[in-house]
């Protein structure tokens, strides 16, 4: 099988607080595959900014990045030196921002902010040098003449924004937030990259223009062949767009898997109540669902589910570190679940509530997270890689597990 | 709005500024006490000799009509004449407006030229030993007045190094070399202070600057760091350093009288000084409009430079 563009594993990312470590994102995987669009959903503050800004090794000094591997295109992100990061930021995976109001230069012309990236990023042969860029700025202008501008404007039409040489010398200030968000998409288009990561992009803007933006990113990624990673709070943006998903939550994945089984078939509590609180126009309810309780303290995190206090389902395993869960009967994608739930030898009634936690259910789940921490120590191994190896026994593996582990699953 | 208009409007508008600071000048001094009249003829005077001069000076008249007089003089570019020495007022201010208008332009250079670069490297280095260093030089800057950094100069630099005079203004076209040396140091005590207030907002300003959205969509597009703090960052965190800049000035304007002193100089400060201790209202009047039209002839420039390095502020405000 084809490896994966974008192939993470284990990516913790934590901050040092004056209260304690910041756990923003634990231990998480994901493989993005060419031409694919890949979204995280999870509400704010669960850490999906920060694992795309993790991957583009975008954070400042405050955080630290951590990862079995991080690995696009057979390069290994988090061990490159700086300057090939460099060309691959802007280049070959590019980012459009939430709001598209403060991510743009206000003191830029739009032309040259997307000349730039064709200039570091293309080959038009233009010099790149500190100085070359510091005369263009601030003494000569860019040339409307050279090939960079002229793409930038070729650019600017492709993202159907009208008039595109004059809209070049305008400065943001100038163009409506939906424009404004089409020039950053010709930006991230500027450098022709093979995956964009997408951190909300639509949410700063009017709901009229929502359905335009996507729709501009997911025809020019399909055009061009981009993986898109959509990072979005929004369940109805990623049922429009996206081929597989994750939902996050405190800092964790807990579910991934292709977006019509997550939306059919949901197995984790979390993803079903999100799914609870979207309201429907043949809603009959008087009042939304919600999840009631809030998201647990990311300092200083204890182990086990960080959902377990608002669940309806908590049991006794629940403290219990997580594993990964593979449900089986998945025909689109492989679908995983963080959730004891899922442990094959609990008992769990018609209405998903827990009947009995028969003793091998807990030998089975000690076994797993033995043999995981063993990995762990062992340091060969992923520790996501390895949690796909079954505890639920005989079904699908996943690729990573098979991969990995030369398909040791069903060993329990 | 075009330029040219603009200015105009800028203009009228200044005239008004300064025309509100010479009726509160003109207010103000005749509201201390001192009789000009008197302090020319001393202590022993018949009452009869002091009215005489009192009406050759025009003192005797009403506070309005002295008031409207000036004004109307004033319209036709006449500033009046000395009560002390019958000299024209404007003469007198032209004769010494020299030294003190290049203190005050050198010592806006030499701030402008240590605080742009050093509120960036503390932004950028911050809570390390360059920021500290340089913020608690400008916290010296900022503490410090003029007049006294002008004195430490004097014993550190002006004992030291003999080709740096301590006393005196050469003009400009004695030569530029002695010109320049016989201003550096008081430039230097008007421009310590100002420099440290500009390096503080540099530095201030360039931390919110990194960070914006943009410097990370900047950093996103793979620029090495350097285009990012300089191309990207630069003209954004000097937008706010250059209003205040404006404002600032009077720092320098207030500090040069002071430092003409210590330095032995005779400019504009002393000037005013000396006016006002002997209560010549028409030497202090036109002192100080002077000092006022400076100031709002600088601010002018500063808002010219203004909408010139932030696209988002035209002429004026309206699109």
């Amino acid at each position: 099988m084809t490896e994966p563009l974008l192939d993470v594993r284990g990516l913790t990312t934590s901050f040092e607080t004056g209260q304690g470590r910041l756990t923003a994102v634990d231990d998480i995987s994901f493989q993005i595959e060419e031409g694919e669009v890949f979204g995280v959903v999870g509400e704010s503050g669960s850490g999906k900014s920060v694992t795309a800004l993790s991957v583009m090794r975008l954070l400042d000094d405050a955080g630290t990045v951590e990862a079995d591997e991080v690995r696009f295109n057979g390069t290994d992100l988090l061990s490159v030196s700086e300057s090939e990061m460099r060309s691959i930021r802007g280049g070959e995976i590019s980012m459009i921002f939430q709001d598209p109001m403060t991510s743009l230069n206000p003191v830029m012309t739009i032309g040259e902010q997307i000349a730039e990236v064709v200039r570091h990023h293309g080959d038009v042969g233009e010099r790149t040098g500190f100085w070359s860029e510091m005369r263009r700025k601030y003494v000569t202008g860019t040339s409307e003449g050279s090939r960079s501008w002229q793409r930038a404007v070729e650019l600017l039409e492709t993202v159907g924004i009208p008039e595109p040489e004059k809209r070049a010398t305008e400065f943001p200030h100038q163009l409506s937030g939906g424009m404004r968000q089409r020039v950053v998409i010709a930006q991230a288009l500027a450098g022709d990259p093979s995956l964009i990561i997408a951190d909300e992009p639509t949410t700063a803007l009017d709901v009229s223009i929502e359905a335009q933006i996507l729709n501009e990113i997911l025809e020019l990624s399909d055009e061009f062949g981009i993986s898109v990673l959509l990072i979005t709070h929004d369940l109805g943006v990623v049922r429009e767009t996206c081929d597989r998903v994750a939902v996050m939550y405190a800092s964790e994945f807990m579910e991934t898997g292709h977006v019509d089984d997550i939306f059919d078939d949901p197995h984790h509590p979390y993803t079903e109540g999100l799914l609870a609180s979207i309201p429907r126009i043949a809603d009959e309810r008087e009042w939304l669902s919600v999840i009631e309780g809030t998201v647990p303290d990311l300092i200083d995190k204890p182990s086990g589910c960080p959902f377990r206090d608002r669940c309806d389902y908590a049991f006794e395993l629940c403290d219990r570190p997580l594993v990964e869960y593979e449900i089986e009967g998945s025909a689109l994608e492989t679908h995983t679940v963080r959730c004891h739930r899922e442990n094959e030898h609990v008992k769990v009634d018609d209405s998903g509530h827990i009947e009995s936690v028969p003793d091998e259910a807990v030998a089975a789940l000690e076994r797993r997270i033995e043999a995981e921490s063993a990995h762990d120590a062992d340091g060969s191994v992923s520790p996501t890689a390895d949690a796909s190896a079954r505890a639920d026994g005989g079904s699908r593996p996943s690729p990573a597990a098979d991969a990995e582990n030369g398909g040791d699953h069903g060993e329990y | 709005m075009g330029l040219r208009e603009y200015l105009l409007k800028r203009l009228v508008h200044s005239v008004f500024v300064m025309l509100f600071v010479v009726t509160v000048v003109f207010a103000a001094v005749r509201s201390i006490p001192g009789d000009p009249a008197r302090l020319m003829l001393g202590g022993d005077v018949d009452t009869a000799t002091l009215e005489a001069l009192r009406a050759e000076l025009g003192l005797n008249q009403p506070l309005y009509i002295q008031y409207f007089r000036w004004l109307r003089r004033l319209l036709t570019g006449d500033l009046g004449e000395s009560i002390r020495t019958g000299e024209p007022v404007l003469g007198s201010i032209v004769q010494v407006a020299g030294p003190t208008l290049s203190i005050a332009a050198l010592g806006m250079v030499i701030a402008l030229v240590i605080a742009i670069p050093t509120g960036i490297i503390s932004a950028v280095k911050r809570y390390e030993i360059e920021d500290y260093l340089s913020t608690t030089i400008a916290f010296f800057g900022i503490s410090m007045p003029a007049f006294w950094i002008g004195i430490v100069l004097v014993l550190v630099i002006g004992v030291n190094v003999e080709s740096i005079p301590t006393f005196g203004y050469t003009p400009i076209d004695e030569g530029i070399g002695p010109w320049f040396r016989s201003i550096l140091l008081p430039s230097f005590a008007v421009g310590f202070p100002y420099g440290g207030i500009l390096m503080r907002m540099m530095r201030s300003s360039m931390l919110e600057v990194l960070n914006e959205d943009y410097m990370r969509t900047a950093r996103a597009k793979g620029l090495s760091s350097n285009l990012v703090l300089f191309k990207h960052g630069l003209q954004n965190a000097l937008i706010p350093v250059v209003t205040l800049a404006g404002i600032f000035l009077a720092v320098v304007l207030g500090g040069v009288v002071a430092v003409e002193i210590v330095f032995g100089i005779r400019g504009l400060g002393r000037l005013l000084i000396g006016s006002i201790n002997r209560r010549d209202f028409p030497l202090i009047q036109g002192t100080v409009l002077l000092i006022a039209f400076v100031f709002v002839l600088a601010n002018i420039v500063v808002d010219l430079l203004y909408t010139m390095i932030n696209p988002r502020i035209k002429y004026g405000g309206g699109d």
